[in-house]
């Protein structure tokens, strides 16, 4: 029993449903880098990215009943469950107000200089890839992906055409995928 | 529309990274179900995002991972805050629903509260008026009860009076204002009952005017031309007979006004006077 400690996604989610602490403890092992790295990347604070960690797993665990594999892998899924989590608590704590300031009401160089190179962060994940963007869409990818806003927000904030928002985080997503590969 | 253009539009990326509004996703998802090519690009996008991200991985420290999973062995639903604290789920107390009947019985309980209630001021309001009443019957019935013994005093002294008044031993002397030259009251009147075996003396006043404050009658007894103190009257007696000094012999009695108290010898003025 739990020798071979490898399941596919569906027996996983399957046995997740079934509340399968060994299940659990598995899903922990193999994906709480990667899941931390995601954290880290927006949180950028390794203690707050702990406490968030541990909630991205406690609602993985609650929500696993609403995970649909019709519409994307597990660690897809996963993922998202990380962001929101990590953007959630960047909004909440008063932590974003300290940065709000600087980060969105300041100028484009600011926001570069704070927090799309951020020392150690950036150097990992998608921020990594972010380096390779022309300044305009990093801010763009940093807002939307990393900050959360909608592209509604990030229009009025960059005063920019919605139109404009779109197509520049479009074709910076497509950059993205082809540096992926 | 054209399905390529579609997929490299950006839409898988912005769907898999969680940037595509309502509308997009909708839409996506349903492209998904009918091309095959695009739920393709989908996969290759996730798989390559997946390895990259484990590519990137950073270990968390290990007190994460026992914090999570004592969370979850704590309780199904690890209901808990961020930290594996320990955990008092609060859990409303279940009742059973209350029967129908019961909650008719609840009801008239109430009236009948309320109405037991209502009884009991009016029963109190009725005790305090009675009990009032009662107090003002006692206090009659004593009232009653000493005039009662007062008239039954004064009837006595009426009988013994007639009595006397019938008596073959009792010698009548009329005193009368008549008989004194100069009386203040002419037409004054008192009656003399003398016993003849034990010589006590009454008095039963007719008619004397009410003396003015600070005097009082004084009966006299004339002893071979002496006056002898009889006795002080108390005009408030009436007719009644009351009894005066013993007086062993004289030849007659005589009532003068002297300061309240008496004197030893007459000083005030003769109302009437009556012979032996």
């Amino acid at each position: 029993m739990g020798i071979t400690l490898t399941y596919t996604e569906q027996e996983l989610v399957s046995l997740l449903r079934n509340r399968d602490n060994k299940a659990f403890a598995y899903l922990y092992d193999n994906y709480a880098s990667a899941l931390y790295s995601i954290v880290l990347q927006i949180v950028n604070d390794a203690e707050l990215a702990n406490d968030v960690l541990q909630e991205v797993f406690v609602n993985i665990w609650r929500r696993i009943e609403q995970y649909d594999a019709g519409k994307g892998r597990l660690f897809t899924w996963m993922m998202n469950i990380a962001r929101n989590a990590s953007i959630d608590t960047l909004r909440s704590r008063g932590y974003q107000n300290s940065r709000k300031n600087q980060s969105i009401q300041g100028n484009v160089d600011t926001l570069q200089a704070r927090d799309v190179l951020q020392p150690g962060v950036d150097t990992i994940g998608l921020r990594k890839m972010l380096e390779k963007l022309r300044a305009e869409q990093r801010i763009l990818i940093e807002l939307a992906y990393f900050k959360g806003y909608t592209h509604e927000e990030i229009a009025e904030l960059e005063k920019l055409p919605l139109g404009t928002v779109k197509t520049r985080i479009r074709s910076a997503l497509i950059q993205l995928r082809g540096l992926l590969k | 529309m054209n399905i390529q253009e579609y997929i490299s539009s950006g839409i898988v990326e912005s769907y898999v990274l969680g940037l595509a509004d309502e509308a997009e996703r909708t839409q996506f998802e349903q492209m998904c179900t009918q091309h095959t090519e695009v739920r393709a690009a989908r996969d290759a996008f996730e798989l390559s995002l997946e390895q990259h991200a484990m590519a990137a991985a950073v270990a968390p420290p290990a007190r994460v991972r026992e914090a999570v999973l004592q969370q979850l062995a704590a309780g199904p639903d690890g209901d808990a805050g961020k930290m594996a604290a320990p955990v008092v789920q609060l859990r409303p107390v279940k009742r059973g629903a209350i029967p129908m009947a019961m909650r008719y019985v609840a009801a008239a309980s109430i009236v009948l509260l309320l109405g037991s209630v209502g009884l009991n001021v009016y029963y109190f309001n009725k005790y305090q008026d009675f009990s009032k009443r009662y107090d003002q019957l006692l206090a009659q019935q004593t009232e009653l009860a000493k005039n009662n013994e007062v008239l039954q005093t004064k009837l006595g002294n009426y009988e013994s009076t007639v009595q006397a008044l019938n008596s073959p031993y009792m010698a009548q002397i009329k005193m009368e204002g008549s008989a004194v030259p100069a009386s203040p009251a002419p037409d004054g009147k008192a009656t003399i009952l003398w016993d003849t075996r034990t010589k006590d003396v009454y008095l039963m006043v007719g008619n004397l005017p009410q003396p003015q404050a600070g005097m009082q009658y004084q009966l006299w007894a004339i002893v071979d031309n002496q006056p002898v103190d009889a006795g002080m009257l108390d005009m408030d007696k009436g007719l009644m007979m009351v009894k005066m000094k013993n007086i062993p012999r004289a030849q007659l009695f005589a009532i003068t006004l002297e300061q309240q108290g008496g004197s030893p010898t007459p000083k005030g003025k003769m109302y009437v006077m009556g012979k032996v």
